[in-house]
């Protein structure tokens, strides 16, 4: 599931979709800080990322905070279970 | 809204979020009341993790320890958003994802914060805090 700036979408595609629709062409992520830390008995991984985006045309930077909840695979892989994005406001 | 496997009924994410929104006003209020101590009753004796600006502890003690002797006397909490999400295949966990700021006594300006929470049932039926991570936003 996605929480990006309250809105809630599940499932891949839905999410895709809605990553893809969002109404700019490029974005640059700056990260500042990346914290980890397991999530518990079934090997998940929590991931807490803060930086700032640059939109092109946009004079200021934006600043963001977003978790990841990574669970492992089968196949030895993981997957996004948990997507929380926010901007933060001064 | 088309139900897939594994999403919970209306019911089950309506609960979610009042646990975790009731969660998160008395994590700070206890806080603010300047009861940094009775923190430590919010995390596991050993399975806890707390990593505060970068620096991790582990279980109940080590964590209410550094929250106690954070240096300053007084802060108040301003919490912009909260958004909860379920981690069923984690053994049901709650994942809380706090924005704000905070203003520390005699400061001039308040910082930018954000926190996550992941809260997890005990076998009494209790929530405590498995995970916690607080990190300041910078310019």
């Amino acid at each position: 599931m996605l929480s990006f700036e309250g809105a809630k979408t599940q499932g891949a595609a839905a999410i895709t979709a809605k990553l893809t629709g969002l109404p700019f062409q490029q974005c640059q992520h700056n990260i500042s800080t990346i914290d980890c830390q397991p999530s518990g008995p079934a090997g998940g991984v929590l991931v807490f990322v803060s930086g700032s985006l640059q939109l092109p045309g946009e004079q200021h930077a934006l600043k963001f905070s977003q978790m990841f909840h990574l669970i492992p695979t089968p196949q030895a892989s993981f997957y996004v279970l948990n997507d929380i994005f926010r901007l933060n406001y001064a | 809204m088309q139900k897939e496997e594994g999403e919970m009924g209306g019911g089950a994410e309506a609960q979610m979020e009042m646990v975790g929104k009731a969660f998160v006003k008395h994590y700070y209020g206890l806080f603010d009341a300047g009861s940094r101590p009775a923190l430590a009753g919010l995390y596991h004796p050993s399975t806890s993790i707390l990593s505060f600006e970068g620096r991790r502890f582990d279980g109940a003690d080590s964590i209410g320890r550094h929250l106690s002797q954070l240096p300053f006397d007084l802060c108040r909490h301003m919490v912009a958003t909260v958004d909860c999400q379920g981690s069923p295949f984690a053994a049901g966990g709650i994942l809380v994802f706090v924005t704000g700021s905070l203003q520390l006594s005699g400061e001039e300006h308040s910082l930018s914060f954000s926190q996550m929470f992941q809260l997890v049932q005990s076998t009494e039926g209790r929530f405590y805090v498995q995970n916690d991570i607080f990190r300041l936003n910078y310019g």
